[in-house]
This record gives structure tokens, C-alpha cells and sequence, in this order.
């Protein structure tokens, strides 16, 4: 059966014309070439905490 | 020698590396190619179901390509096209808006922004059909269902391929138990986009089979009765949002109306019976008239050009043949005249033989008849 205000839940506002520039920004995906680039940029600066607290290391 | 011109990255367009490795997006240029594709395989399967009007399925589709490079344009024009069909104009312009911004040349997403431009009255429109489905959202958290269902039929009637709009007046109808009206506002919403998931379960939460939700796809949907003004639907709801009977004193604009018409007809039997055998008399008059016009103005003047190019036809025919036998005639005219040059010569030769001929009257008779053969032969 149709629990109805579940179903009302899920219809959400539809944007106006001032907001189309909100909408553009939302529709800005992020698709595999950003994620890479997120995850090498996150990796590159774990390493190089990591590196730095290593024993008889010191950041110049 | 080898091309100097360094590779660059078909996703950021940065410099890559002799490794492969794109100095921007850190991606090989491989697995970039390889996403690319991948992105464009999406594209097709989405532009397939776009053909074959599922477009919820394609959206899915389109979206799932943008995963892979967001900035396929084809992609994003036709994901901005289905949003338009499906009267979201404004997520449609921010598609096309999006395209234009990764690829200004030779795009159609600018033709189509270029135009919604020179209209500022559409763009208005648009807005309006906005405020009013969102302010039709609000009557209905707030429990105003009814007044919820007339904003909706509203915005439906000036946007008729508004396939959110249909979906929640199903559920408003849903809500208050008019199936027949749910019905029909899902077969809407089928006539659109043949596969939408939500109208598929709403119409299985009603009991449909999935044959019938086939049939229905099928149906037509015009004169369906579902946005007409006249009707003015019998809801009261309380303060807690829950419905209960209509009042006597409750005016029915509809069933006023419908009354007093009843009321100044001249009855004849049943209603349903005389207005259906009245309109089909006239259906077939009308019918018989429109068949003699066609076979008048269409018909007999196709015939009188066929039979015409039929008798021209065989005037040529016939004016060759006698063509034909005045030749023959006037060749055997001439060999007559020939011939009877030649009895006449003849005659002549044998007149003159005649003439040359001895005489033999002074012959003594008694010759018998062979002497005389004989003598005529020694001659």
C-alpha cells in the first residue's frame, strides 16, 4: 500500500527561473576525471604527512 | 623527425607526460580515452531510450554517461532536451547552459538558449508554471488536497507534458480515493514516458496487472475529461488533513448545471440511446455527402482523364494504321497504272502483229485443216 506521505516526501520543490543559476551548479557533476584527480591530490598530502612523522625526518 | 608538439589531456587539456600521465587531472590519457567511450556507450543507450519515449530510463542513462566526462555535450544537450519534453525547463536550460560552457562552436544547445532568449514572455511562463506546481506542493503538505488538485490541473492545462505535475495530482487522487482520476492521470503520464517507474508502482499499488498497464500505454488520452474546468471535484478536508463527507449546503457548480440542463431537455428514452443515434445519422449523412464530393471532385474527374488518354490513345493508333494503308493503297494504284501501261502496250504489239499477218483469203479451199496448220506453221 501507498504510504502517502512517504510518497509526498519525495516530490521536491521544482526550481523557478531565479534559481536556474543554482540549478546549474547543482547539475555541475563530478564525473571519474575529478574524482582521480580528489583521490591523488588527498593521497599526495597523506604521503607527505606521513613522510614528515617519519623517525629522523624533519620538514624543511 | 617526430612532431615537437607536446600531447595534450582530452579531459583538461593540460600537458601530458612521457609517462601518459596528465599533469592536471593525474589520469593516464588511456584510461581518460577509456572513460570518454565509456561515456559515449552511455550516451547511445540513453539516446535509444530516448527514441523509444522511456525517458526516465534515459535520463539514468544520460546522467550515467556524465559520470564518465561530464563534458559531453551531446550528453548534456539531449538529457536538457528530455527535461524540456518533460516540462522541466528550467533543469533543461541549465543543461544547455552547462553545454554551451564546455563547447561554444558548433553546438545546438546555444540555438536552443538563443531562442528561449528572445522570448522573455515564454521564460515568464515558465516561471509561473514554477511557483504555481511548487505552491501546489505546499497545499498538499499542509493537507489542502483539493486546493493542491486545482493548482495542479492549472499548471497541467498551460503545460500538458508536465510529468512531476501528473504524478503528484495521482497521488492527490490516490490520496482521495478517486482511482478512476488516478488512473487516467497515470495513462498521462505513460503517453510521455512509457517506463516511468513511479507511475508503474503507483498503477501495481492500484491493482493493475502489467498487461493492463501495456493496454493502457495504447489508449488514448484525448477527451479523457481529466483537466476540463467544469468539474469541480467533491472534497472537504479537515483541519487534520483528513477527508470527510461534502455538506448539503455545499454548492456543486458542476451537478447545478448538469440538473437544470436535464430538467429544459426533451426526453426521448434513454439519453445515452438518442444522442448516439442522432450523431451517428448525422456522422453517416455527413459521410454520404463528403463520399459523392470526393467521387464528384476527385473520383469521375480521374476517369474522364483516364477514358480521354484511353480514345487519344487509340486515335493515334488508328490514324497510324490508315496512315499505313493509304501508302499501301497509293503504291498499288501506282502498280496498276503500271500494269495497265503494260495491257496496253501488249494490246498494242498484238494489234500490230495482227496487222503483219499474211493474208489467207486467197487460199483454195479444199485444204484440209491439218495443211492449213501446216501452212500456217511453215509462215
Amino acid at each position: 500500500m501507498i504510504n502517502f506521505e512517504e510518497e509526498l516526501k519525495r516530490f521536491k520543490p521544482i526550481p523557478e527561473v531565479s534559481q536556474a543559476e543554482e540549478a546549474i551548479y547543482s547539475n555541475d557533476l563530478k564525473d571519474i576525471s575529478d574524482i582521480v584527480t580528489q583521490m591523488t591530490t588527498d593521497f599526495r598530502s597523506t604521503a607527505s604527512a606521513a613522510y614528515v612523522q617519519m623517525p629522523g625526518r624533519t620538514r624543511f | 623527425m617526430a612532431d615537437s608538439k607536446p600531447l595534450t589531456c582530452p579531459s583538461c587539456g593540460k600537458r601530458i607526460l612521457k609517462n601518459g600521465y596528465c599533469i592536471g587531472c593525474n589520469m593516464h590519457v588511456d584510461v581518460t580515452w577509456k572513460a570518454f567511450n565509456t561515456s559515449d556507450y552511455h550516451y547511445n543507450i540513453g539516446y535509444d531510450k530516448a527514441i523509444a519515449r522511456d525517458l526516465s530510463g534515459a535520463i539514468e542513462s544520460l546522467k550515467m554517461s556524465l559520470r564518465y566526462n561530464k563534458k559531453n555535450t551531446m550528453t548534456r544537450n539531449l538529457l536538457g532536451l528530455i527535461y524540456y519534453e518533460m516540462g522541466e525547463v528550467v533543469e533543461a536550460i541549465s543543461h544547455f547552459v552547462m553545454s554551451v560552457n564546455y563547447e561554444q562552436s558548433n553546438n545546438i544547445a546555444s540555438k536552443y538558449l538563443k531562442e528561449l532568449k528572445k522570448d522573455p514572455g515564454r521564460l515568464e511562463f515558465i516561471d509561473q508554471i514554477a511557483k504555481k506546481y511548487n505552491m501546489a506542493l505546499g497545499y498538499a503538505n499542509t493537507g489542502d488536497y483539493d486546493l493542491a488538485i486545482m493548482q495542479l490541473k492549472s499548471v497541467l492545462g498551460e503545460n500538458p507534458h508536465f510529468v512531476k505535475g501528473y504524478l503528484l495530482l495521482a497521488l492527490l487522487y490516490l490520496k482521495v480515493e478517486n482511482y478512476e482520476k488516478a488512473g487516467t492521470t497515470l495513462r498521462r503520464v505513460l503517453k510521455i514516458d512509457k517506463a516511468n517507474p513511479q507511475a508503474i508502482r503507483y498503477l501495481h499499488e492500484m491493482g493493475h496487472t502489467d498487461e493492463n498497464i501495456i493496454m493502457m500505454r495504447e489508449q488514448s488520452i484525448e477527451n479523457d475529461g481529466l483537466l476540463d474546468d467544469v468539474y469541480v471535484e467533491e472534497l472537504s478536508v479537515t483541519q487534520n488533513g483528513n477527508l470527510e463527507a461534502p455538506p448539503e449546503d455545499k454548492i456543486n457548480v458542476f451537478k447545478e448545471f448538469k440538473k437544470n440542463n436535464i430538467d429544459k431537455t426533451v426526453k426521448l428514452g434513454e439519453y445515452g440511446e438518442v444522442s448516439f443515434a442522432k450523431y451517428s445519422g448525422t456522422y453517416v449523412i455527413v459521410g454520404l455527402v463528403l463520399g459523392i464530393l470526393i467521387l464528384f471532385f476527385v473520383v469521375v474527374p480521374a476517369q474522364k482523364k483516364k477514358i480521354r488518354n484511353e480514345n487519344r490513345n487509340e486515335i493515334k493508333y488508328y490514324s497510324e494504321e490508315m496512315a499505313a494503308k493509304n501508302a499501301t493503297i497509293s503504291a498499288l494504284n501506282e502498280q496498276i497504272a503500271e500494269l495497265n501501261v503494260r495491257i496496253e502496250n501488249l494490246e498494242n504489239d498484238v494489234s500490230m502483229a495482227n496487222d503483219s499477218m499474211p493474208d489467207y483469203s486467197t487460199v483454195k479451199t479444199g485444204m484440209s485443216a491439218d495443211d492449213l496448220q501446216n501452212m500456217i506453221d511453215n509462215e
